[in-house]
């Protein structure tokens, strides 16, 4: 079957390899016999959002975010509908921000999300990096990516890592990250996440291929490199977060 | 009182730590601990150089270095490349006498772009070079624009600005004022119509967020940019490399000075260019400058050549984390490599522990390495799994690239057969891992 996924903003919220996530998921349902067309939405194209089955963003700075805040506007109600219909979507890095009720700068000017989740992010100056791992409900395997951002995250009321070991969440030190609802998925986690998590990827993958009336395989296609590279990944934070 | 002895304490410092073979930061943290605004206090130089910027400050403070005495002036500078206040304290106050005079000509120093406003608030540079500003380190940095907001305000009004008219980011910083000096190359042998690699950090115009257009790049986003919607665009250069032959190494700089490049790299043009500026702004006539630079070999060992079993091979240090410095080097194998094998090495990001950063493999350009010249590429190290997914999603095809986990193990298999020519690609924290494992080459 052929396969949509729109990527927004590719050159804008292009962070820390963000367009790694589009290439993963795009493999996986082509190794599974999909044809996939990858559509990349650029500030101020035409006025509506085309369909898809998948939607995407990724991290962008404080400054271009807000450039993306101000065009993905104009798309609020349209990605709303989509995701009340089921639409699997992810929004990786600081683009999570953008779909909450609002946005305030380091500055104190404040301007409003899209509203799709009912949370609110306040930047600061100072920026909170270092690694995370996490327990998630969607699967045992725990959850490992890396934290670069400066906003603090209130009000995430269905966090999508429930449980972090090592590293800061949401809105502090190891407290719950990122948002999930339905087949809505937000997290500030870098790496990029799809890449350095095989079982998101395919859980991700799965929402996707449901929703189009497919069956997700028994058994997934491997990837060695990334499942060897998760392993040694997981492995060395897990002992790094029992020694601290 | 406090300034002799803060001077005295860090001189001494300074000499017991050359003994014991200790850094160079320690001494000037002593010194400001004793007298806090101690670099406020001293008499300085009449002409006082900073060099900041994502690449090329060690190289670029270097050859302003050489230039400026081989005019006959007595320069100092931060050769250990201790390039926060601390550093900067050492090498100011170990040069001071006690009353506080620095006796030399010029005061030149490399700063860290995200520290330099601390450093920079107790005296002002007469010159500031930004030789650019992009993806670098951003488990530390965060991300370029947040280096470009911590960098903003160590630069003073009265600070004359010497700014790379190429990069749109560090341009910015001479927005509504008069006092800057632009640098930049021209169209020229090495343009191409528009940005290379992975990302494009040229896409949007920073200031307003308008789409941006290219007359031609250099490498990656940097060339002749022009945000379509504020106007803004590539400022008119005052210093400029009006033609390149990367092929045959010769630089040419505002149409009359010929300079060979004893290291044909993109960064060594622009560092060359950018101390070439300075060092004119300065008052140096341009056939001392172009008699240093000629054929210049910098000093500090970014290019290492070695000997392994049959091959001869060169080590280009890469940093990690910083993708066009990755991109560049990878311009440099396929542009100038005779037929090689490519050794790609990541064994430590962080010195300290394990991480999970590993997305700067996503931002560099790998596919440069699916070249005719390249016929092997091995990658290597710790994060070798990270590297080879990395590759999956590269232009080279499969049987191109192979996984090799520890670097004996990857140079005990090059020693074995072939004698192709090696090139490694590393960084700073890695290369001794391979290079010990190697004969120096005489």
């Amino acid at each position: 079957m052929k396969l949509t996924i729109l990527h927004v903003y590719p050159d804008l919220m292009n962070l820390y390899g963000s367009y790694a996530n589009v290439a993963v998921l795009g493999r996986l349902l082509e190794r599974l016999g999909h044809a996939v067309e990858v559509r990349r939405i650029a500030p101020g194209d035409g006025a509506d959002l085309p369909d898809a089955d998948f939607l995407y963003m990724g991290a962008g700075t404080e400054r271009r975010q807000k450039f993306a805040l101000t065009d993905f506007r104009r798309h609020a109600e349209r990605v709303r509908a989509a995701a009340r219909d089921g639409c699997p979507m992810l929004f990786a890095g600081t683009a999570m921000e953008l779909i909450g009720q609002s946005v305030t700068d380091a500055d104190g000017n404040t301007a409003d999300g899209i509203a799709l989740a009912p949370f609110r992010t306040v930047q600061h100056t100072r920026r909170i990096v270092g690694d995370v791992y996490g327990q998630t409900d969607l699967f045992p395997e725990p959850v490992i990516g890396f934290m670069n951002k400066c906003g603090v995250i209130s009000g995430a009321d269905r966090p999508l890592l429930t449980a972090l070991e090592m590293g800061f969440g949401n809105e502090s030190e190891r407290a719950p990250e990122g948002w999930h609802s339905e087949n809505v998925y937000a997290s500030e986690l870098t790496g990029p996440l799809l890449v350095k998590n095989p079982k998101l990827l395919e859980h991700v993958a799965a929402a996707l291929l449901t929703r189009k009336g497919l069956t997700p395989p028994d058994t997934w296609p491997t990837d060695l490199w990334a499942r060897q590279g998760y392993d040694v990944t997981a492995r060395e934070l897990r002992a790094r977060a029992q020694k601290a | 009182m406090r300034k002799p002895l803060a001077i005295l304490a860090c001189k001494l410092g300074y000499f017991f730590g050359k003994l014991v073979g200790k850094g160079s930061s320690l001494p000037g943290k002593l010194a400001l601990r004793i007298c806090p605004d101690i670099l406020g206090q001293i008499r300085l130089p009449s002409t006082v150089i900073a060099v900041s910027g994502s690449n090329g400050k060690t190289s670029t403070v270097e050859m302003i270095a050489a230039i400026l005495r081989a005019d006959g002036r007595k320069v100092i500078y931060n050769k250990e490349g201790s390039n926060q206040i601390e550093g900067v304290a050492t090498m100011i106050l170990t040069h001071a006498s006690l009353s506080g005079n620095v006796r030399a000509d010029v005061l030149l120093m490399e700063s860290d772009e995200r520290y330099a406003a601390r450093t920079f608030q107790f005296f002002r540079p007469t010159h500031f070079v930004i030789t650019n500003l992009y993806r670098d380190q951003l488990t530390r940095n965060g991300h370029p624009e947040s280096v470009y907001d911590a960098l903003r305000p160590a630069l003073a009004p009265e600070t004359e600005l010497l700014l790379n008219a190429d990069d749109p980011l560090s341009s910015c910083f001479g927005q509504d004022r008069q006092n800057v000096t632009w640098f930049g190359l021209d169209r020229c042998g090495i343009s191409v119509p528009s940005p290379t690699g992975v990302y494009h950090d040229g896409a949007y115009c920073p200031v307003c967020g308008g789409r941006m257009e290219y007359a031609y790049a250099h490498y990656n986003h940097i060339g002749a940019w022009r945000c379509t919607a504020c106007g803004r665009e590539r400022p008119r250069t005052q210093y400029a490399v009006t033609a390149l032959d990367l092929q045959t190494g010769v630089l040419t700089i505002d149409d009359t000075v010929k300079v060979k490049l004893a290291f044909r790299s993109i960064y060594n043009v622009y560092n060359i260019l950018a101390a070439y500026a300075i060092c004119r702004r300065c008052g140096v006539s341009s056939a001392t400058a172009a008699g240093v630079i000629e054929n210049y070999v910098l000093k500090n060992g970014r290019m290492r050549t070695f000997r392994l079993g049959d091959h001869h091979g060169t080590l280009l240090t890469s940093k990690h984390e910083n993708s066009i410095a990755y991109d560049t080097n990878l311009r440099y194998v396929q542009d100038h490599g005779k037929d090689c094998v490519v050794v790609v090495i990541v064994d430590a990001v962080s010195r300290k522990y394990f991480t999970s950063e590993t997305s700067w493999l996503w931002d560099i350009d790998f596919d440069r390495l699916n070249s005719p010249n390249v016929k092997r590429v091995i990658l290597s190290g710790r994060y070798c799994n990270d590297l080879a997914e990395r590759f999956a999603y590269s232009a080279l095809p499969a049987e191109k690239w192979e996984v090799v986990e520890t670097i004996p193990a990857a140079a005990g298999t090059l020693k074995a057969s072939g004698s192709e020519e090696i090139y490694v690609l590393t960084c700073f924290s890695d290369r001794d891992k391979f290079l010990t494992l190697t004969e120096r080459e005489a």
